[in-house]
């Protein structure tokens, strides 16, 4: 772990910064520690904005690549230093490197207090909204009567004191940890999903190319597939191959079925591609997923966290209106889990629908209408009477996404919805 | 008439807390001799050991050492008192302590609703140190919030209830610092004290 340390004083001697060197080298089998300079950084001024500067630009570099920051803070008349002050107006100011970063506070005085104004003053101001930093609860380290506190080393000499700082410091390794995994929730397993399908289910046709365009065809016969009046029994009833054909074909949806393993094994060809809402081919079905999505690095990751959300059950369906949507028509693509009896994921389901000859019947048949929003356009007012449900389900999905900036933006859905069937 | 030093809490160069001073200063000119104080010309503080005070922290000293009280309007940053003025209150407790028992009237403004609430709790810890010892006005405060848009093109408040919470909170200082004149026995001490206090000696 990378953590970066600031002493907040500008004096050639600061006790503090004694205190940062101490923890640097003693517990260095707990973290890497590096010390920041804070003495080139001007007085904060905001006629003179001073944010380019090497002294400002080398804080923040340094700041945005460490996993967390220790700050030590000297006690001037019962609150943080000017100089420390200063630093982090500038870091809140045009920049934010602080943001959402984990922050240790300790700090030494010369009184028996040991800076215990001093740090809860500095704790309130990196928790101001303009710095947004995470700072660790409890644990205060207060090191007072600091001029008796080192030996001509510059080692702490009470061994009580250096126990107390490396479990305060093993606490805040702790929860580094934790506050950077809550920020790159990608991490938590999306990315593992397989979407090129080179692993195998039980279902895993083996030895066949899933990218042949005849896949189908090698496949039902290494598998002495059923067809044509061959009978299958369902949950619950009996229908031949032909029979189960004519009444998915005539669904009015497209469905889709992925499975388990990331491969895309059937779709229900109830129309040449063209004339189909999310265009499929015959010689696609087979195909791992990564063949029938665009490989553009956004949408793959879009579509691994939806997988993935359905796979581990955070969510159980996602729904998407496709851009170009407008009065007359309301394309939405619905993915949901689908589990056999025991509960074990088996793939996604995907349904493809217009919703808005439906909308339409509901409304002629009731004699009701569609009420505009008269802030919007008209296919924007069409957009918020429609699809408030999946929206959240949609958003749901997003949340679990990493960039805490942008909430569940509309062009990002968008984008990522076409993927899935481009 | 009472002579109080009104001091900038910030260095910047535009400053609704120096608009507010300046209204003040108009507004209470028949009351009171009330002198703006800048604190942009101060360096860094860096706790110099032995050099000599710099000339401008000691001509600020002896500016408010004259007066009969200080007015200071703060700034909010980061839920704080800015650093520049932190930076001045330093240098003015570090070797010099003109604030020992000066009446002191906190005043501020900020650009959200909130009229720089937080910054002026802080302020009051800050002048509450034992090396600046002020007599801060007891539960006052004066919070203007949405300053970009307070003042007309004269400078003056447009809020003709927030004139009149100036007013009010004025003459309170002015008793407030007739009071205090009268609580002076200790003063001497307090002020040996304050000298003699040292950090370094807790
Ligand atoms: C202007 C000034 C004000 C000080 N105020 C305090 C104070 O309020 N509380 C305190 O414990 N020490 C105070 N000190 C003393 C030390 O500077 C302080 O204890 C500091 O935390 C020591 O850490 P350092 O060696 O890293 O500067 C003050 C010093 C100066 C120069
Ligand atoms: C680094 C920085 C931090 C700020 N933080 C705050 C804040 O916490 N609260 C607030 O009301 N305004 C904040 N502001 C905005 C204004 O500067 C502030 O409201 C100030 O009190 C306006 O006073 P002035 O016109 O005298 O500068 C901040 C500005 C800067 C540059």
């Amino acid at each position: 772990m990378k953590l970066v340390g600031i002493a907040g004083s500008v004096a050639d001697k600061s006790y503090n910064r004694i205190l940062l060197k101490y923890m640097a080298t003693h517990f260095s089998d707990l973290a890497d520690i590096e010390m920041l300079d804070i003495k080139d950084v001007p007085l904060f001024n905001e006629s003179d904005d001073q944010t380019e500067s090497d002294a400002i630009q080398y804080l923040k570099r340094k700041i945005e690549s460490a996993d967390g920051v220790i700050i030590a803070t000297p006690e001037h008349n019962h609150t943080t230093t000017a100089s420390l002050k200063s630093v982090i107006e500038w870091l809140s100011y045009k920049i934010h490197p602080l943001d959402g970063k984990p922050i240790m506070i300790v700090g030494a005085s010369y009184y028996d207090q040991g800076s215990s104004r001093a740090q809860l003053n500095l704790r309130q101001i990196l928790e101001a909204p303009g710095v947004n930093a995470v700072v660790l609860p409890g644990n205060e380290f207060l090191l007072g009567e600091v001029k008796n506190a080192f030996d001509e080393n510059d080692n702490l000499k009470d061994a009580g004191t250096v126990n107390f700082l490396q479990s305060t410091l093993q606490k805040f390794v702790k929860f580094v940890t934790v506050i950077n995994t809550m920020k790159h929730p990608q991490d938590t397993g999306a990315e593992s999903e397989d979407l090129g399908a080179t692993g195998k289910i039980s279902t895993t046709v083996e030895g066949v190319d899933m990218a042949a365009p005849d896949w189908v065809e090698q496949a039902a016969e290494k598998t002495h597939a059923a067809s044509g009046n061959d009978y299958v029994k369902l949950d619950r009833g009996l229908l031949t191959v032909d029979q189960l054909n004519a009444f998915l074909n005539s669904m009015p949806l497209e469905l889709t079925y992925a499975d388990s393993n990331n491969q895309f094994i059937y779709y229900n060809k109830m129309a040449p591609a063209e004339k189909m809402l999310a265009a499929r081919t015959p010689d696609q079905a087979g195909n791992p997923l990564s063949m029938v999505h665009p490989k553009n690095p956004r949408v793959i990751k879009h579509v691994k966290e939806v997988i993935h959300a359905l796979r581990t059950g955070q969510v159980p369906e996602v729904s998407m209106p496709v851009p170009g949507n407008n009065a007359d028509k309301y394309v939405v693509h619905f993915y949901r889990a689908m589990h056999d009896e025991q509960g074990n994921y088996m793939g996604v389901n995907e349904y493809v629908q217009d919703i808005m000859p439906t909308v339409k019947w509901y409304l002629a048949k009731t004699g009701q209408k569609l009420e505009g929003n008269p802030d919007a356009t008209t296919s924007a007012s069409v957009d918020d009477a429609a699809p408030a449900a999946d929206t959240t389900s949609s958003a749901s999905v997003d949340d679990a996404a990493p960039e805490p900036a942008p909430q569940a933006a509309p062009a990002t859905d968008a984008d990522s919805s076409a993927s899935i069937d481009d | 008439m009472n002579k109080f030093v009104a001091m900038v809490g910030t260095n910047a160069k535009v400053s609704t807390n120096r608009t507010l001073l300046q209204f003040m200063k108009q507004h209470f000119a028949d009351q009171a001799e009330i002198e703006l104080m800048e604190i942009a010309d101060l360096p860094l503080f860096n706790k110099p050991e032995n050099s000599p005070v710099p000339a401008p922290v000691l001509a600020m000293a002896k500016a408010i050492d004259a007066a009969d009280g200080v007015i200071i309007a703060t700034p909010e940053y980061d839920h704080a008192v800015p650093s520049s003025l932190m930076n001045a209150l330093e240098w003015l407790s570090h070797r010099v302590h003109p604030f020992v028992d000066k009446p002191v009237m906190i005043v501020g403004a900020s650009y959200g609703s909130l009229g720089s609430s937080r910054a002026q709790a802080h302020l009051r810890q800050i002048l509450d140190s034992p090396e600046l010892r002020a007599r801060i006005m007891p539960s006052s405060e004066y919070l203007l919030g949405h300053s970009l848009d307070a003042f007309d093109d004269q400078g003056n408040l447009k809020d003709a209830d927030k004139v009149a919470q100036l007013d009010g909170l004025f003459k309170d200082f002015q008793t407030f610092v007739t009071v205090s004149g009268h609580l002076n026995n200790a003063k001497d001490l307090n002020q040996k004290d304050t000298k003699n206090f040292d950090w370094n000696k807790l």
